[in-house]
């Protein structure tokens, strides 16, 4: 009983603290908080004086039984004669349990049966080991009875819990269906870096409450480790920009003759192949086509052996969005492939993408990378090359521009895109002649066809 | 047998009843019936849905005075008790291959294969009236009515044996709160080939203390009798519950997808869907195991160790000699494979991308690829 009234006068004298800071607004919360509470049940002494804000009085449960004691839960009785189970705990110690709430299972003889909690509390101590056998009548479990812990301290350590065991693979911006865009380096900001590291950074202070009386949201700030995969990839993606002599080179496609070709033969194409018939099709050819064209646009540097490594194969890796992530499949030997072989690869990959089979052997290796910022309304930029290769295209956005056609303006669906590459191997000319003829098949395929 | 489906019931109860509610579910259905057995058979033949629709019952449907049957079965699927090891029960790589999903029931005992030659019937009662020798009774007395001389019977580990010696059902409960369910299988017309395809472990070396299947030979009662199919035998248990039990109930029709008579089903079909639950819920256990690695010129012997929590890898470590592959490679490898889930998916992206940081040398690549290979195939 001394325990608890210590506890209520701290909680008394810190709330009255808060009003003389002129809160008015929190006083008022806390006010009715502690109202509200016929018996403001302490869970622990020993935990009080961490608390340093007056919300948590709202988290004390109103309950009649407010004293900590702790009581030991037996292995109920088996039915049918059984004398012994194995248990597989479900709550771990230190987690609150509500009346009721199923602690663990104890299997007996293909049968699961539930050890509810007689009472709400906190697991004190598990008296058995996960997967040990158990008698019935047997010491289970230790509960401490009393209020559920305060959810304040937990909600924090909730949230850095699942961040770090979720993403082993670099996360992506969005969910995306089709093809996307690589994380997009961030333009040079005009000042001065400043040189303060971010673990120097203090978290600012709060401002006074608002004119209108609204209450203060929360600043606090949470910390989550970088995972391994994260570092290394940032790491690799450094390295690269550092030994090449990265830049990028622009153009604009006209997409009228390829939506049109599109709106003519969709629904044969459909019939025939039993896929749609997409942009990405052409788009793929048109780099394959140019690739085999500039042969260095397909190679890529050996900084170990200081060789340059021309491919008479065409591997065009797509970067695609996915709930988890950025993932590169790669259509293999495009060279040899037409638009409805390319269309069909583009959709096995992204449906095996989809239901999270793509394999390894699907990922490794490509010679040449596509991102499609598109599809999140990009309207141009500059991709990152993906290393080891030396170059990137990147498609963004349809949008209607007016174009000037024969001394007059139209308007026209027209796509920037970008080709970020490599000049220690790439010159302009080749770059530029790389990305024209990409734009000359997209806006033409007969190109293709009288190999010009 | 009179076949309803659902909605008949309802017409019928809320004619009889005049309610003014707009949409009854399905346990108001039965409340208002006021009978006390009832049997129950699904329009699914989707694993999670006829899951759901278990553990809906179970939840909702007030067993105190009550008892039920249900019958359904499903498309081919893997079923592993609440407490078991998935990677050591079943072959994972092959069921992907076939598309047979796997699914984690929350009654206990061991792993059973599943498809539309196989039937399962759940006896639902309170916990008091939990009677499994009694269930089973109904299952082999229906089946000597339809065939006198057959020789079909319950063991004491809740088996039903044919001739003595063949396994044609398994049993598996679940003792809630207030109630219980007990589910078991009988094997009519199942694939028995992809049966024994499937129900091998994933890898080998797996240490673990999570329940263990008992393995037995089967057979099917069609063998026995082609005249014994699903359906019929279906009709013969359902008649011999009514009998057994004093009830009259026709079979009722369920579609266990309908979220408006069983508000909440479709997050419980959620839920037993999530990769957090099938393999998330795996007791702790480790994998020690060692294997080939080849490539044109050579071959070596390498040694995989990992603990696996919940389905997450705490430690790995891969060891392969170090003349074969620069040490750390393998240790880098290893070391981000922790944190990761125990998934192929998951594991194939990292070793994608993995490889790709790698400093370039054709034959490293190829090692480390053959080995990133090696590994997500334990998976």
């Amino acid at each position: 009983m001394l325990s608890h009234s210590r506890c209520v006068t701290r909680n008394v004298s810190r709330f009255i603290a808060v009003i003389s800071q002129g809160n008015n607004v929190l006083a008022r919360q806390a006010v009715s908080g502690l109202s509200a509470s016929r018996s403001v049940t302490v869970n622990n002494p020993a935990k009080c004086g961490a608390r340093s804000s007056v919300f948590q009085i709202r988290y004390f449960r109103t309950s009649s039984a407010c004293r900590n004691e702790v009581i030991t839960v037996k292995t109920p009785a088996f039915a049918e004669s059984v004398t012994e189970g194995d248990v597989r705990w479900e709550k771990a110690v230190g987690d609150s349990v509500k009346e009721d709430e199923v602690v663990c299972e104890i299997e007996t003889d293909k049968t699961s049966v539930q050890v509810p909690s007689p009472a709400a509390g906190v697991i004190e101590e598990l008296l058995v080991p996960d997967g040990e056998k158990v008698e019935g009548g047997q010491a289970l479990f230790k509960l401490r009875k009393g209020a559920v812990a305060a959810q304040a301290a937990e909600a924090p350590a909730a949230v850095a819990a699942p961040p770090p065991p979720a993403a082993a693979t670099p996360p992506a911006s969005a969910v995306g269906p089709i093809p996307t865009t690589m994380p997009p380096v961030p333009p040079v900001p005009g000042a001065a870096i400043s040189a303060t590291p971010v673990s120097a950074i203090k978290p600012t202070d709060a401002p006074a409450a608002f004119a209108d009386g609204r209450g203060i949201p929360a600043r606090t700030e949470h910390r989550v480790k970088m995972n391994r995969m994260r570092l290394r990839i940032a790491q690799r993606l450094k390295e690269a920009q550092n030994t090449c002599a990265m830049l990028t080179t622009f153009n604009e496609v006209d997409m009228s003759n390829i939506s049109e070709m599109r709106k003519a033969y969709k629904d044969t194409f459909l019939k025939k192949h039993n896929i749609k018939l997409g942009f990405m099709s052409a788009f793929v050819k048109a780099s394959a086509y140019a690739l085999m064209d500039q042969p260095s646009v397909n190679g890529v540097i050996d900084d170990t052996t200081k060789e340059v490594v021309y491919r008479d194969y065409v591997d065009i890796s797509v970067a695609v969005a996915t709930p988890k992530g950025l993932v590169v499949p790669v259509i293999r030997g495009v060279e040899g492939m037409n638009f409805a072989d390319i269309e069909k690869t583009i959709n096995e990959l992204g449906e095996k993408a989809r239901k999270n089979e793509l394999a390894v052997e699907d990922m490794d290796g490509g010679t040449f990378t596509i991102s499609n910022g598109g599809v999140f309304g990009s309207m141009f930029g500059t991709p990152i090359i993906n290393p080891p290769q030396s170059a990137i295209l990147g498609m963004h956005g349809i949008f209607d521009r007016p174009v000037a056609i024969g001394g007059k303006v139209e308007i026209r669906p027209m796509m920037y895109v970008a080709l970020t590459y490599d000049h220690r191997l790439i010159d302009g000319r080749e770059a530029v002649t790389f990305l024209r003829k990409i734009k000359a098949v997209v806006e033409d395929p007969r190109v293709l066809l009288l190999d010009l | 047998m009179i076949l309803r489906t659902f909605s008949n019931l309802c017409a019928q109860s809320q004619a009889c009843f005049r309610s003014a509610r707009a949409k009854s579910t399905l346990s108001d259905v039965i409340d208002e019936t006021g009978k006390s057995g009832l049997i129950l058979k699904s329009l699914s033949t989707d694993i999670f849905e006829n899951l759901a629709l278990e553990d809906w019952i179970h939840d909702h449907v007030d067993l105190q005075n009550r008892n039920m049957l249900f019958l359904w079965s499903n498309a081919p699927a893997v079923v592993i008790g609440r407490h078991q090891n998935p990677w050591q029960e079943c072959n994972l790589q092959v069921m992907r291959q076939k598309g047979i999903p796997l699914a984690r029931r929350r009654s206990g005992g061991g792993t059973v294969f599943h498809d539309l030659g196989n039937v399962n019937f759940t006896f639902f009662t309170s916990k008091k009236n939990y009677d499994r020798h009694r269930n089973l009774q109904v299952v082999t007395s229906a089946l000597k009515g339809l065939r006198p001389d057959m020789d079909v019977r319950a063991t004491e580990r809740f088996d039903i044996l044919l001739n003595g010696q063949h396994k044609i059902s398994g049993t598996a409960a679940k003792l809630g709160r207030t109630a219980a369910y007990h589910h078991c299988t009988l094997l009519c017309s199942a694939d028995r080939a992809l049966l024994s395809a499937v129900l091998k472990p994933t890898c080998q070396g797996i240490k673990s203390n999570a329940t263990q299947s008992v393995p037995s030979p089967v057979k099917n009662l069609l063998d026995e009798d082609p005249t014994l199919d699903c359906d019929t035998i279906m009709d013969s248990v359902a008649s011999q519950y009514n009998t057994e039990f004093g009830f009259s109930s026709p079979v009722t029709l369920v579609d266990p997808s309908d979220e408006l008579s069983l508000p909440g089903i479709q997050r419980m079909a959620c839920e037993l869907l999530a990769w957090e639950w099938t393999f998330g819920r795996t007791p702790k256990f480790s994998i020690c195991t060692t294997f080939e690695l080849k490539n044109d010129t050579s071959i070596c012997n390498a040694t995989l160790n990992m603990d696996i929590k919940n389905g997450i890898i705490e430690t790995c470590d891969i060891e392969v000699p170090s003349d074969w592959l620069p040490v750390e490679l393998s240790r880098e490898f290893s070391l981000h494979l922790i944190g990761g889930k125990l998934c192929p998916y998951q594991t194939s992206v990292i070793a994608a991308a993995f490889l790709r940081t790698i400093p370039q040398n054709k034959e490293f690549e190829r090692k480390m690829y053959n080995l990133c290979r090696r590994v997500v195939f334990m998976m």
